[in-house]
């Protein structure tokens, strides 16, 4: 049981799109070139010129509370960890993708050289040493914040709150209940994801 | 999401050996004419579920951790894992049964034990893919419409092992159960092209109107409608009686590469709700 429901919350307000999270993520988990955790995808320009809307969405695992990918796994390669983070044991993944076909998101990748699934830990490794996750720290624009959603006083959970309720977003929820979190104002652009 | 070939021959083959060796279970029942294909036909099951098996295999990336999979009862690789020996094993048992002239009532006792786990995988192979993240998977047509699949490469694979013998009995009835496995699997195609244009988070990606007149137009209309009902059911109903079983291995041919269309285009229209990498 997860004592902790550890996530990222990203500010699309202030996200530039400079893929600086893309970069430092490959750097710090040394994430195979044709592999993918993290990508921040062009979302517009929506309308038509002078009103039109645009905006960035870094797309990343979502930390599902109920994830589809652990369920259809079949060694139980993929797990949930006491900090309620999705990991995948390399060791005992057999590399059949079920759980990539399972994910609403398609934020996994298949590894060709290793033959097996990855995808963002939220740098579980850099959590250890009391530090945050590679793309937190290298976010130019100070847009992403992780922490605790269960704890009040947690930078996640505090930019949500001053965020208020109705601009704070996430992806479609099948079932899966993601946790990772976007906060998007309506003077900026309207949520479309 | 790109076409994954090992899965697409996977489901086809089990189809087949399911179709083969359900047609014989009731030939085993019925006591019609296609008796004397039990045998063949039981070699062929095996044959295609040694193929089936083997491209699963080859899907993996690590298939030396497969037994990782016991530790995970409930998962459905676990179930077409455990249905495929089964299977398996009970056809070998059945073949042997007949090799050393068994009775009777032990063979058809083990074709119809061979039938349930055949039944079971040709609609657990489909309903695998039913999932909330794929909107053009999520749905029951799917199960059930690789279950008619299996029924109709039954039905051919049974008719092309005929072909080549004394005129059998059998024919009449099998082309009637063939016709009508290729009517329910139109109807079926027919509902799965419904289904995708009321499907859940609508996307070009996963619509009927890709399938009618896009990009995969070509291969639906002529890999699917043409090979894989039309021209069966031309062999069907045009062909007469006798020359059916001379055709069948024409038909054969013809559901099977329709088969193979059918998964391509599911694996084609199976994009996620969001496809961000």
């Amino acid at each position: 049981m997860a004592t902790k429901q550890l996530a990222l919350v990203i500010d699309l307000d202030r996200c530039i799109g400079c893929c600086g999270c893309e970069v430092s993520c490959k750097q710090e988990n040394e994430v195979a070139v044709d592999v993918v955790w993290n990508k921040v995808v062009e979302q517009g320009p929506y309308g038509t010129f002078p009103d039109v809307e645009h905006y960035f969405l870094p797309s990343v695992c979502q930390q599902c509370a109920v994830p589809q990918c652990v369920k259809v796994c079949p060694t139980g390669a993929s797990y949930i960890n006491r900090d309620g983070i999705v990991l995948i044991n390399r060791e005992k993944c057999l590399g059949c993708k079920y759980c990539i076909m399972a994910c609403p998101y398609g934020v996994r990748s298949f590894n060709r050289e290793t033959k097996v699934v990855e995808k963002c830990t939220l740098c579980v490794q850099l959590q250890a040493v009391d530090e945050k996750p590679a793309c937190v720290k290298a976010c130019a624009a100070k847009a992403r914040f992780f922490g605790d959603l269960g704890d009040p006083d947690s930078d996640a959970s505090r930019v949500l709150r001053e965020a208020g309720e109705e601009n704070v977003h996430s992806l479609p929820d099948v079932g899966n209940h993601p946790k990772s979190r976007y906060i998007l104002h309506p003077k900026m652009a309207a949520w479309r994801s | 999401m790109s076409i994954e070939w090992s899965l697409v021959f996977f489901t086809l083959f089990s189809g087949l050996a399911a179709g083969v060796f359900t047609g014989i279970a009731v030939s085993e029942w019925t006591g019609g004419g296609a008796k004397q294909v039990r045998f063949p036909g039981a070699v062929l099951t095996l044959a295609a579920l040694v193929i089936g098996g083997g491209s699963s295999v080859l899907h993996l990336g690590h298939p030396e951790r497969i037994f990782g999979a016991l530790k995970q009862p409930g998962s459905s690789i676990f179930f077409e894992a455990l249905l495929i020996g089964l299977f398996g094993l009970i056809v070998i048992f059945y073949l042997l049964a007949l090799r050393r002239g068994a009775s009777a009532l032990v063979t058809r006792l083990l074709a119809t034990l061979g039938a349930i786990p055949a039944v079971l995988l040709a609609c657990t192979v489909g309903s695998t893919y039913m999932m909330p993240s794929r909107p053009a998977w999520d749905t029951l047509i799917l199960p059930v419409l690789y279950l008619a699949s299996a029924g109709v490469m039954g039905c051919f694979g049974i008719a092309a092992l005929l072909s080549g013998r004394d005129e059998s009995p059998a024919v009449p009835a099998l082309s009637k159960i063939t016709l009508m496995f290729l009517g329910i699997q139109a109807v079926l195609t027919a509902a799965y092209l419904v289904y995708l244009s009321v499907a859940p988070y609508p996307d070009v990606s996963r619509s009927a109107a890709r399938v009618l007149i896009g990009d995969l137009a070509p291969i639906f209309w002529g890999g699917l409608v043409i090979l894989g009902l039309l021209v069966p059911g031309f062999i069907l109903l045009r062909v007469e009686k006798p020359g059916l079983l001379t055709k069948a291995r024409y038909g054969l041919m013809c559901v099977l590469v329709a088969g193979i269309v059918f998964r391509a285009m599911m694996f084609s229209l199976g994009s996620a709700i969001h496809e961000f990498f």
